[in-house]
């Protein structure tokens, strides 16, 4: 694994070199051991496609930091150890969003076909950013591939499912947007003040999305 | 009838430029998506809690520029530290106002973020362990005239009765106009960019641009050398100096994306970030490297 210093007590761990299945598994197998196992000293962590950041508080007499590199050796231990897989998350979808023509037309392909590509896929959910609960999702038919729109909607909707390029993915705030919309759900994946959960996905979850 | 928590301090008459409650921000959230928010200029907001004998980091009010009015509700020390927005009690001070009176910020003389703090804190809506909102993520509001500013803890600033001001010590004061030059750690993609960059972000002046808020703050320069790799996604920490393809750097700040594809060339020293938000739009600002003591 590569480690790189990023700013006053904190370093960027590298443990894949593409994005895939085993980054996944990997990075599956690192947040289970940071929750578990949390490396003394350690604030806050930050999980992506192929790199994890890791922010330890400032030294102090309550939390003697351990050196990286012993960190290091923790994770190597567990990198490529399998996680169990949870149940498949459900999404269901309402597939009338406004470009979901501009889609189909754009692969060849009819709407019900497309309807039917995107729902068939069980997704990676990677990680989540950009927004909270926005999550990363891979991979997307290619099929399904289809150039954000030339300009960018001022406001799009929470709950909205889209396709942007090579991704699929489900705004979980409003937010500006330039993804293709195809349809929506009713699923809050962001939902502040829930007791039960205020994210509906996490990294290292898998989804299907299904007709409503 | 409410206990004294349920009664005003202060009544919002005009949101100016902008207002909200501010905290120290969220931690452990950022792995969900969540920006860590809190104070711009944690320097400020913490020498105002502090000269009404709060914890540091206890919620204030964050005034973007200038043309904020309230009315007191009920006699209160407050203390004004950070921007200057030609208010009624200088900045850098806190006094005991009584009940009646107007608290004003008609005009912005320096600095970009106000902040306003009363003993026992200001409340608002708690969610992941903070009371800082941050708009674009829909966490919290802003906070608009009409509004009562209540404590969060009922407490008061015990004062005996003939003082009716204090001040922050001289070495906390600030004058925005002349920041000292800013320290930068090397970011993850320090080595893949061309020396050439380095050179270019270390030895020129970057101008603040006004296309600069609470998400990050864009300057523009001479363009910096983006290093031709595709980079994965990454996380990013607040301060990060993004370089996109047009060569302009974005430093990411409290508001800020969690992950992002943009080389990061360098990150700003936490401790100096307080010193960048508060340039003004076209305000001169230069960078260093970091060099442990």
């Amino acid at each position: 694994m590569q480690c790189i210093p990023y700013g006053p007590n904190a370093w960027l761990i590298c443990f894949a070199d593409e994005v895939g299945d085993l980054a996944f598994e990997r990075g599956r197998a690192i947040s289970r051991e940071l929750e578990e196992n949390s490396p003394g000293g350690l604030r806050e962590y930050v999980l992506a496609y192929t790199s994890v950041l890791l922010i330890f508080g400032e030294p102090n007499v309550k939390h003697v930091q351990r050196p990286i590199s012993q960190v290091i050796e923790q994770l190597e231990k567990i990198l490529d150890r399998r996680v169990p897989s949870a149940e498949v998350k459900e999404i269901p979808v309402r597939y009338e969003g406004p470009d979901l023509a501009r889609v189909a037309e754009h692969n060849g392909i009819s709407e019900s076909e497309a309807i039917e590509i995107h729902s068939a896929t069980v997704y990676k959910v990677y990680m989540l950013g950009f927004a909270p609960g926005f999550p990363y999702l891979g991979e997307l038919d290619s099929r399904l591939h289809t150039p954000r729109l030339e300009s960018p909607r001022a406001k799009v909707p929470a709950g909205s499912v889209a396709i942007g390029g090579e991704h699929t993915g489900v705004y979980s705030v409003p937010n500006p947007g330039g993804w293709n919309l195809i349809g929506s759900t009713e699923v809050k994946l962001f939902d502040p003040g829930n007791e039960e959960g205020e994210f509906y996905l996490r990294a290292g979850d898998r989804v299907r999305f299904t007709k409503a | 009838m409410g206990g004294p928590r349920d009664s005003a301090v202060l009544e919002v008459l005009s949101s100016g430029m902008g207002i909200t409650v501010q905290d120290g921000g969220r931690i452990g959230w950022r792995k969900f998506g969540v920006p860590m928010g809190g104070a711009m200029d944690d320097h400020a907001a913490r020498a105002a809690n502090v000269m009404v004998d709060n914890a540091p980091d206890m919620p204030v009010l964050e005034l973007l520029m200038q043309g904020q009015r309230f009315k007191v509700r009920q006699d209160c020390w407050l203390a004004i530290a950070g921007a200057d927005g030609s208010s009624t009690i200088p900045v850098w001070h806190a006094h005991k106002l009584s009940v009646g009176s107007e608290l004003e910020f008609p005009v912005s003389r320096h600095g970009v973020w106000i902040y306003v703090a009363v003993a026992g804190g200001f409340d608002a809506d708690e969610a992941f362990g903070s009371r800082s909102a941050s708009i674009r993520s829909e966490i919290g509001s802003a906070i608009e005239a009409g509004k009562m500013l209540r404590r969060l803890e009922d407490r008061r600033l015990q004062m005996p009765d003939s003082i009716s001001g204090r001040g922050a010590s001289w070495n906390e004061h600030r004058d925005y106009a002349k920041p000292p030059v800013l320290r930068v750690w090397p970011g993850p993609q320090w080595n893949a960019f061309p020396e050439t960059a380095r050179e270019t972000l270390f030895e020129n002046e970057w101008s603040v641009t006004s296309q600069s808020d609470r998400v990050g703050y864009r300057l523009a320069g001479e363009s910096i050398e983006a290093p031709r790799i595709d980079l994965i996604s990454e996380p990013v920490r607040i301060g990060s100096i993004q370089v996109p393809a047009n060569g302009q750097p974005i430093v990411t700040l409290r508001d800020g994306p969690t992950v992002g594809g943009y080389p990061k060339i360098g990150m700003v020293d936490p401790r100096d970030l307080s010193w960048l938000v508060q340039c003004r739009p076209n305000q001169a600002v230069r960078f260093r490297p970091y060099e442990p003591q």
